[in-house]
């Protein structure tokens, strides 16, 4: 009787041991083991903050720091602290780049995890890291209406497009950003002469014999300039540009766009309401851009 | 029902006999400017496209008289002028003559005088605080697109081609006012060339389609102070009182040269006809004239006063109808002073200086871009200045939107300023009826 149990028990011991084995062995074995978890994700959270490059300009309402404060706000601080929320994390920005240019350089060689700020999208940027887009903004100029006129054709007109993409306009913008590489590739003819920040540029126009007639940047950065200076419209007149898009974008590095992009996408989605459109950020930002 | 029926035909007569008696410029200045000033204030904003419609839509039933009026005034006196059964050629020089000089002398004197007020006027010139309220107006009103569909370009060509007529049906029933006056010049010069006998039923026809559209006129006139009251609330619940006050001075000069306009017109209507003429005139119709088109926005509307007036006086009826037609047809002389106005403005708002060769430019552009609003009423007539602006290279579009937002106020001096002036061409150009003049002759020689 003992021995019949003893035996019950070895022949159940060998079946679950010929059952269970292979099994043990495959799994054990399996590559899918190393892809089932986000390395980069996992990486800030356990670092335990995400790492946000911003340019180091103030841009509001889309990132600034109040006057005798240290806490940055605007729309691109709220959307970076959302995703650090959305990870879990806490959130450390790094306003240490010397340039736009050079802020998409450093998040493409993993200086951060992302890098925003109302990014344009350029060719040379594509070189260094990987966008998401975000915004759609129009290119804009606010230019001077004496300039204007001396086209020798009405705004109405259909050929004023052309006329004024051809023209020896003298563009004014931040130099080595977006705009000074949009300028040279949008207006063939045009001097571009660039500064060193956008209050710069803005001053260089309103000046008594001005060296440019016209300052570059996209809607939501020209048409605040007359909403806070109503009287600039008599000499002043904002022009833009329908079919030239700024697609403002978040960039990444290789690695972080493997690991985070699919995160941004559905925090923008779900989030922030999809691309927003210069239109949806005056709206949205009314009390912001014209103050009572 | 019967109850109901006499009710609405009281009502009926009650309104029709009330609108005449408004129409009077005494009562616009009494009841309908004070009325729809406060109805302006009151009523919420989203009522005001309606009540603009309304507006435009009773201008649109005034004016539709408009063309067969033209045609046929303008044909019936050409071949009556140009006629060699009914007058002779000294008779034609001296009328060709009269008109042209005083057709010419008046453009001039309508530029100069706008010229001279605005330069003492200044308008243009602006204080910060002017400017601030202009700049707030023009917010997002003048922004350049570039890409987008555009948008059909306002009407401010002179091209020669709006004056050849192509078909003269097809023209006015286009509303081609420009080629129906060339066509009816044209088609006049022709009856003239023929025998009376062949061209008696068509000049019979026009005769009475030109006294069907007076009286049409007349009738459809009793709307007018519904027309204002409508125009003017509407425009009052919109226009923004700031732009009124920074452009008060541009509004001064336009009215000053429009006061300037009725003096000079009743000097000339005082010089120019004999005090025999004057005899049963108890009014000076030049008054009568500057009020009704200023009440009514529409110099046209004094054309059949402007009209009995001249001919109860014994002018000659075709001279007088030619004369009329023609000077508020063509001279827009109310246009020329405005746009000469309009553009010493712009030159002023953008610091250009006015050197003596600019103002003889200023003068002549004026007067170019001033006739060339013939055949367009009201507010499409401001576009006009356009071409002067571009040749001075002067932001066109800012200008042109402060223009359109008071037009509303200024369309009615600038009428004022066509009608008195038109009366005073007619009655320089018209002489005494041959007939009334062989009879005071005969009378004196009894």
């Amino acid at each position: 009787m003992v021995k019949s149990f003893l035996r019950l028990i070895v022949a159940f011991a060998c079946a679950s041991l010929l059952l269970f084995s292979p099994l043990a062995g495959i799994a054990a074995n399996s590559p899918l083991e190393g892809i089932s978890a986000n390395d980069f994700v996992d990486a800030i959270q356990e670092r335990g903050y995400l790492k946000v490059g911003l340019p180091p300009y103030n841009t509001p309402p889309a990132y600034f720091l109040e006057e005798n404060s240290d806490e940055l706000q605007g729309y691109d601080v709220d959307f970076a602290r959302t995703l650090a929320s959305k990870l879990g994390v806490d959130i450390q920005f790094d306003r240490s780049s010397t340039s736009f240019n050079n802020l998409v350089e450093r998040v493409g060689i993993g200086d951060f995890d992302i890098a925003i700020g109302k990014l344009g999208l350029t060719y040379n940027r594509l070189f260094d890291a990987f966008p998401i887009q975000y915004l759609s903004f129009r290119h804009a100029f606010l230019a001077n209406r004496e300039f204007v006129a001396s086209l020798g054709v009405e705004p109405d007109d259909p050929r004023f497009g052309e006329i004024l993409k051809n023209s020896t306009i003298r563009i004014g913008s931040i130099k080595n950003s977006t705009w000074e590489t949009e300028a040279k590739a949008n207006f063939p003819n045009a001097t571009f002469v660039g500064y060193k920040n956008w209050p710069a540029a803005k001053k260089a126009l309103f000046q008594k014999d001005s060296v440019i007639d016209a300052i570059y940047r996209d809607t939501t950065e020209i048409k605040p300039i007359v909403y806070l200076q109503p009287d600039l419209s008599l000499e002043y007149v904002p022009i833009l540009f329908d079919e030239l898009i700024d697609r403002k974008s978040i960039y990444l590095s290789q690695d972080g766009r493997l690991g985070l992009k699919d995160f941004i996408d559905m925090t923008l989605r779900r989030e922030w309401g999809g691309i927003k459109t210069d239109t949806n950020i005056l709206d949205e930002f009314q009390s912001f851009y014209l103050p009572s | 029902m019967r109850l109901n029926s006499s009710l609405v035909q009281t009502l009926f007569s009650s309104v029709f006999t009330f609108l005449p008696k408004l129409r009077k410029p005494r009562n616009f200045f009494l009841y309908i400017l004070p009325f729809s000033i406060v109805l302006g204030r009151f009523i919420p904003p989203s009522y005001s496209s309606t009540l603009n419609e309304i507006g435009v839509s009773l201008v649109q039933l005034i004016a539709f008289p408009a063309i067969p009026l033209v045609l046929s005034a303008v044909m019936i006196s050409i071949a009556n002028i140009f006629g060699s059964e009914t007058r002779s050629n000294s008779d034609r020089i001296r009328f060709g003559t009269r008109f042209v000089i005083s057709l010419l002398a008046a453009i001039l004197f309508a530029s100069s005088l706008a010229l001279l007020l605005s330069l003492y006027q200044s308008p243009g010139i602006l204080s910060p605080s002017a400017k601030l309220s202009i700049g707030r107006f023009m917010l997002d009103v003048t922004d350049i697109r570039i890409g987008a569909v555009s948008t059909v370009a306002q009407v401010n060509d002179i091209w020669f081609s709006n004056l050849i007529p192509s078909n003269i049906f097809a023209d006015a029933s286009d509303g081609q006012t420009l080629k129906v006056i060339t066509g009816s010049v044209i088609a006049g010069l022709a009856i003239a060339r023929l025998r009376s006998d062949r061209t008696q039923p068509l000049l019979t026809l026009l005769r009475s389609i030109n006294t069907i559209s007076v009286q049409v006129l007349s009738i459809v006139l009793n709307l007018a102070p519904l027309v204002l009251i409508c125009l003017i609330s509407a425009a009052i619940s919109t226009i923004n009182a700031e732009i009124v006050v920074a452009l008060l001075n541009f509004t001064i000069c336009v009215f000053l040269t429009a006061i300037a306009s009725l003096g000079i017109s009743r000097l000339v209507f005082r010089r120019f006809t004999s005090t025999s003429e004057r005899l049963g005139i108890s009014v000076n119709p030049v008054d009568s004239v500057f009020l009704l088109s200023l009440s009514t926005g529409s110099s046209m509307t004094a054309y059949p006063l402007l009209f009995d007036t001249l001919t109860g006086m014994g002018r000659d009826e075709s001279e007088v109808e030619a004369s009329a037609s023609l000077s508020l047809l063509i001279a827009r002389l109310g246009n020329v002073s405005y746009n000469v106005i309009a553009i010493l403005f712009a030159l002023n708002l953008y610091d250009v200086s006015i050197t003596p060769v600019r103002i003889v430019e200023v003068i002549a552009l004026g007067a170019i871009t001033g006739i060339s609003a013939a055949g367009l009423t009201g507010v499409a007539t401001v576009p006009t200045i356009t071409v002067a602006l571009l040749y001075f290279q002067v932001p066109a579009p800012p200008i042109l939107v402060l223009l359109l937002a008071i037009d509303p106020i200024l369309t009615l001096p600038r009428a004022a300023t066509t009608g008195v002036l038109a009366m005073a061409i007619a009655v320089v150009s018209s002489y005494k009826s041959p007939s009334q003049k062989d009879f005071k002759d005969a009378a004196t020689a009894v």
